[in-house]
């Protein structure tokens, strides 16, 4: 216990040194402050954006919304039809070089033709992170559905169960760990592809945020944002885990 | 038929090859009697397993006659139990919702399952233990549960694919005496596959030794130890050690005479 606080003083200390480094650099202009900001200007933007006029805020319920809208299309969709190739393997044999190639193709390039169909709005957005979340879920839901123990499935059938039976009271609970580890990959995939978006032409979000200030030369804005950016990823995460802990407690 | 309780499991001129055309058993019989426990020894790869899994319904009778208690096997019979090496506790169930499994796909009412699996686990030595998930029990416990559910089920016929296979001696011993006390209790018929020659004849009413592939039945020796019997006072008894040999003598001649048989047809490995 004692151990675990020391290195949590010592990664402290040196975050506050780095910082330190950082404004001197920036206040004595060894480096242009256009390029790096500095660390009180940051922490200015950040408190405001957060706690006063809520700029960050506001833009952050758009990406958040956005986010959640893609991450549950995608892992509804995505164990839909991992199941369904899991049931009926024909199905998998028929679609996969068709998923195969979507899969392989640099998603962010279909980013034009998302705005296209869906517009400026919230639809385009969503689409790429579904784009993203559905094959990462589906390649984790197949596997684990897969993986499944065959001496599980024999006990089960010696036991007299359907196969129906089998499979949601086996097959399906085995593969939630795998499932599960895909959706918590997938949420972060979505939430990477709404910001994607939002970069590449967008009315609202962090993205859109982002763009805007990098194009005004606000360093110190962006790096504001960033920061925001990375606690609400590993926010999310712990999100995940917290869930994961609670439903896989017989792990 | 169905009346005949010294043919209650009849296996009568069985053989049966794997599906690249490999012999498993060839013209196998066996008949075990109603309440009997009878074992089934053999080196490894003798298809003791194939005859198990026939008489489960996992494989088809592809050749003679497989009967239990008058009919054909089929797996999911509810008169039927079966219980592997492996104790295939699902992790994600506590021991005693483990060992209410069978009874709960057997569609009996709630209140029972609880109430025997309960009585189950009291008896395998697990009071106390009914809420862990199967992580926390070490191996022997782990197959303790197994004992329990497969106990519980109310099945007349047990078949036992080398349940104690996979633990530490000293672990088998304990489960042996388990499974004698258990077996004592409710006299129920019994067929168990085991490498294990000790543990063959400190359980069993008959052994019986298979050859090397393909498998074919070398002896049907009668174990006329009195019961109850105890794994610890059978270690004391001439008559124990006495069967032993022979089954070891048996088993050993089944080795030769396949490793004779082969030497014709196969290279020498």
């Amino acid at each position: 216990m004692k151990q675990h606080w020391n290195i949590r003083i010592a990664q402290l200390g040196v975050v506050v040194v780095f910082l330190l480094l950082w404004q001197w650099a920036s206040v004595a202009k060894l480096i242009d402050p256009l390029f790096i900001g500095r660390p009180t200007g940051i922490f200015r933007y950040l408190f405001r954006g957060v706690f006063v006029d809520g700029v960050i805020i506001k833009e952050a319920l758009w990406t958040i919304g956005e986010t959640l809208a893609a991450f549950i299309l995608g892992s509804v969709t995505g164990i839909g039809f991992g199941l369904l190739f899991v049931v009926y393997p024909l199905s998998e044999r028929f679609l996969d070089p068709i998923l195969a190639g979507l899969n392989a193709l640099p998603r962010v390039a279909l980013a034009p033709l998302f705005l296209l169909w869906f517009g400026l709005g919230i639809g385009s957005k969503i689409a790429l992170g579904f784009s993203l979340t559905f094959f990462i879920v589906l390649s984790n839901t197949v596997a684990g559905a897969r993986s499944v123990d065959p001496d599980w499935l024999t006990l089960s059938r010696t036991l007299g169960a359907s196969r129906s039976t089998i499979f949601f009271k086996v097959v399906l609970i085995s593969a939630v760990p795998t499932i599960f580890s895909g959706l918590k990959l997938g949420l972060i995939y979505a939430l990477l592809g709404v910001i994607a978006g939002e970069i590449i032409a967008s009315q609202h979000g962090l993205g859109q945020l982002l763009t805007y200030l990098a194009g005004t030369f606000d360093t110190n804005g962006v790096f504001a944002v960033l920061m925001f950016l990375g606690v609400l990823g590993v926010g999310l995460t712990k999100l995940m885990d917290a869930l994961e802990r609670y439903l896989l407690k017989w792990q | 038929m169905a009346s005949d309780k010294t043919r209650w499991i009849e296996i009568s001129g069985v053989s049966h090859a794997f599906s690249h055309g490999v012999p498993a058993i060839q013209d196998i019989s066996i008949t075990v009697g109603k309440g009997e426990f009878v074992s089934i020894v053999g080196p490894s790869g003798c298809g003791k397993t194939t005859v198990l899994n026939l008489l489960a319904g996992l494989i088809d009778v592809q050749g003679g006659v497989v009967h239990l208690a008058s009919r054909k096997p089929r797996a999911g019979r509810h008169d039927v139990a079966y219980m592997l090496a492996r104790d295939c506790l699902f992790p994600w169930r506590t021991a005693i919702e483990n060992a209410m499994l069978g009874a709960e796909l057997r569609n009996m009412s709630r209140q029972k399952r609880l109430s025997r699996a309960k009585a189950f686990l009291k008896r395998v030595g697990l009071e106390g233990f009914e809420n862990q998930y199967p992580k926390a029990l070490s191996h022997g416990m782990r197959q303790r549960v197994a004992l329990a559910r497969t106990f519980s089920l109310d099945s007349e016929i047990l078949l036992m694919d080398e349940p104690f296979g996979a633990l530490d001696a000293q672990t088998k011993l304990q489960l042996e005496d388990l499974l004698l006390n258990l077996w004592n209790d409710e006299r129920r018929t019994v067929v168990f596959i085991t490498h294990d020659l000790a543990e063959a004849v400190i359980l069993s009413d008959r052994v019986i030794v298979m050859s090397a592939r393909p498998g074919r039945i070398m002896d049907d020796i009668p174990i006329p130890l009195r019961r109850p019997r105890s794994v610890r006072e059978l270690q004391k008894d001439p008559a124990y050690h006495e069967l032993y040999a022979k089954v070891w003598e048996r088993l050993e001649a089944g080795l030769v005479r396949s490793m004779v048989a082969n030497q014709g047809s196969a290279t020498p490995t």
